[in-house]
């Protein structure tokens, strides 16, 4: 039999053309621009608009009776000026840079060797579910509950913290851990407990994908575990690990809750993060021109950071062929 | 250098009423520098008895040797064997030199020689221009061949390859198969080769065992499965388009023994040694087989008839599917027949092609 062949293309079966017709093309005209419009005039809403406004007013000296009376006077860079001039401001970049090393990259450094100690070493499936949940419980508490949680745990005179090191015989006397020089690690130390599970489910995740035939290779090959681990495992695991670490540090750089509950920055802003100067300035102390200007430089900061990231993976995929 | 040799060897997966019986009471010799292909359908423990033969799954019963040396418990590493995988398994974070010295940077072998032996592995399987790319930006061909390279460099004394080949497209696939022999042939290495692809495996191996069901059922050359098949699944499983099998009654005459297939008037006439094994044991019923290729219009003085049922045109052959009573059978005619749709057809054959089978066992009577 002879297939069958259209007169041409516009020759389309009854029920198509009918399908056409019944559909009016107004609906083709407005129906695009709204769904494009919608998410348009939000982004506008919510992220365009409050951007530029910040900016405009870290140019000007608005304060809280300024902004409400539109008496508020351009004043140029000064308050730039004065953030990065003020010591307050560049002891908070080195707390900063505390916590970052020792509070993220340690949280991404744990996790790992928790995830990977995990995957490696425990075979069944329903006791690796059980430390998993166990591990991720932490994380599943609020910010607040944690930050009270851990000033209970951490108190001086009778905490469990200091209870147990001294039952243990690992210290003398109390550990101060809300004065100067120590209350920044006590954050760092409560802010790990909650999110270590983030990085470790991040990399627990990888590592269940990586694929087992390369493993079984490694092992006819007659690879050892740890070069194993060194050769194989880690680098494929490289860019799982950046993107746990950068999910940590782009927290860090909106990290106030903690601060906020366990030392409010003190004692003598010796635990100040930027942000947190920014919000104390801006929605404690009404200087709102100055936090302006704290927020749009922990922008450019942390968008600097960010480029150079997203740069370093391109490479990587690049060099791997995935782009 | 070593041979191979599987004794009695059985793998049972979990335990109780849940466990699988993979492989059973496994006997297989492969000399030194022999090609062995393992074939059988999916599923039969063919990919399970090549895992144990490199260590990479216990064995529950049974024993393994390389040569002399027992390897049913050791290590792979330790067993000094060398394996290319299905979905080739290369290191995707190192390129193509580092993936094929891998082995030799884990036994510890100074770089300069790591990098030599790099050099001629690459140049035997032609993959020179390719070392310093990634596997990912390789085609399927190319990275199957790293993986041939990475098993080869270590030298090792059994080399095993499972289904290396189902990935490729056809074209590939026949200059892989080209270059598997050539490499066998330079390399004179004992090769294992695990496929479910019957051509693969005749065309390559110098013997083919046929496992089904978690059993082996045949180990022979390409003559011997395709003549002397052991029993009723080697006769179906080697051979495109499969045998036709006929359930029959036997008949006992003065001098003659005629094979009468059921539901049919067809009768078939047993070969002169067939005819006397089925006279001495006296037996009422057999199946019984023959190709498609050994039925044909070249005239001899045995035939069937039947009726043309469908007559498909393939190119360099027609398969002509023909029916007799409520028996359907195939033969292979020349591509130029043309025949109608109820034609009444002979089809003539040898009877040194008719193979018997036991009807209760399955297994070849003569």
């Amino acid at each position: 039999m002879a297939p069958m062949r259209r007169e041409s293309d516009t020759d389309h079966p009854e029920w198509f053309q009918k399908k056409r017709k019944s559909r009016p093309l107004i609906v083709a005209r407005w129906v695009p621009i709204a769904l494009v419009g919608l998410p348009v005039a939000t982004l506008l809403a919510i992220v365009i608009y409050p951007t530029v406004w910040m900016f405009y007013h870290s140019l000007r000296d608005t304060n809280i009776q300024g902004l409400f009376m539109g008496t508020h006077s351009h004043i140029g860079f000064s308050n730039y000026a004065d953030v990065l001039g003020s010591e307050r401001f560049q002891d908070s970049l080195l707390h900063l840079a505390q916590y970052l090393t020792f509070g993220a990259c340690l949280q991404v450094i744990i996790g790992t060797v928790l995830a990977l100690t995990l995957y490696e070493f425990v075979k069944s499936n329903a006791i690796r579910t059980v430390v998993l949940i166990m591990l991720v419980i932490p994380m599943m508490l609020p910010p607040s509950i944690v930050g009270v949680l851990w000033r209970f745990l951490l108190t001086p005179s009778n905490g469990a913290v200091n209870q147990a090191l001294l039952n243990l015989g690992l210290i003398e006397q109390h550990i101060e851990w809300f004065n100067a020089g120590i209350s920044l690690w006590s954050i760092i130390i409560a802010d790990s407990w909650n999110w270590v599970a983030l990085p470790l489910l991040i990399v627990y995740s990888g590592r269940v994908s990586l694929p087992p035939a390369v493993y079984e290779a490694a092992r006819v090959d007659g690879a050892s575990q740890w070069k194993v681990m060194r050769r194989i495992t880690l680098p494929m695991l490289k860019e799982v690990i950046a993107i746990a670490f950068i999910l940590r540090f782009t927290d860090a750089f909106k990290f106030v809750d903690l601060v906020y509950i366990m030392t409010s920055g003190g004692p003598a802003q010796s635990s100040e993060l930027p942000t947190y100067i920014a919000f104390q300035r801006g929605i404690r102390e009404f200087a709102v021109g100055e936090a302006a200007a704290y927020a749009i430089i922990i922008f450019i900061i942390s968008a600097v950071i960010i480029t150079l990231f997203l740069k370093y993976m391109k490479g990587v995929m690049r060099a791997r062929g995935f782009a | 250098m070593s041979g191979v040799s599987l004794q009695k060897v059985n793998k049972i997966y979990g335990s109780g009423a849940d466990s699988v019986h993979a492989v059973q009471d496994l006997d297989l010799e492969v000399s030194d520098g022999e090609f062995v292909a393992l074939l059988g359908p999916s599923g039969c423990g063919k990919t399970s008895t090549l895992r144990m033969i490199v260590g990479l799954e216990s064995i529950t019963s049974g024993q393994i040797l390389f040569g002399d040396r027992d390897i049913s418990h050791l290590d792979p590493q330790d067993r000094n064997v060398a394996m290319a995988f299905e979905t080739y398994a290369l290191y995707p974070n190192f390129t193509v030199a580092d993936n094929l010295s891998f082995p030799l940077e884990v036994l510890g072998l100074p770089a300069e020689l790591q990098r030599k032996k790099t050099d001629e592995i690459a140049e035997l399987l032609r993959i020179t221009d390719i070392l310093q790319a990634y596997p990912p930006e390789l085609s399927g061909g190319q990275q199957q061949r790293v993986s041939l390279g990475r098993a080869l460099i270590r030298e090792p004394s059994v080399f095993i390859l499972d289904e290396v080949m189902s990935h490729l497209d056809a074209h590939l696939k026949f200059s892989m198969l080209f270059d598997l022999k050539r490499l066998h042939r330079e390399l004179r290495r004992t090769m294992i080769y695990v496929t479910h692809d019957q051509v693969e495996a005749l065309a390559l191996a110098d013997r083919v065992a046929v496992m089904s069901n978690a059993r082996m059922q045949q180990v022979g050359d390409r003559n011997t499965l395709y003549n002397r098949p052991a029993n009723v699944f080697v006769a179906d499983f080697i051979g495109e388009p499969p045998t036709n099998f006929f359930r029959a009654e036997v008949a006992y005459h003065d001098h003659d023994t005629i094979i009468s297939v059921m539901d049919s008037d067809l009768t078939l006439q047993p070969g002169t040694a067939a005819a006397t094994s089925l006279r001495e044991s006296q037996r009422k019923e057999v199946i019984a087989g023959i190709r498609p290729q050994n039925l044909g219009f070249a005239e001899t003085a045995h035939f069937l008839t039947a009726d043309v049922e469908i007559s498909e045109y393939l190119g360099e052959r027609s398969m002509l599917t023909v029916v007799n009573g409520t028996t359907r059978f195939q033969a292979i005619a020349p591509p130029d027949l043309r025949v109608n749709p109820g034609t009444s057809v002979r089809l003539y054959y040898e009877p040194l092609n008719v193979m018997l089978f036991d009807p209760e066992t399955e297994t070849l009577i003569a």
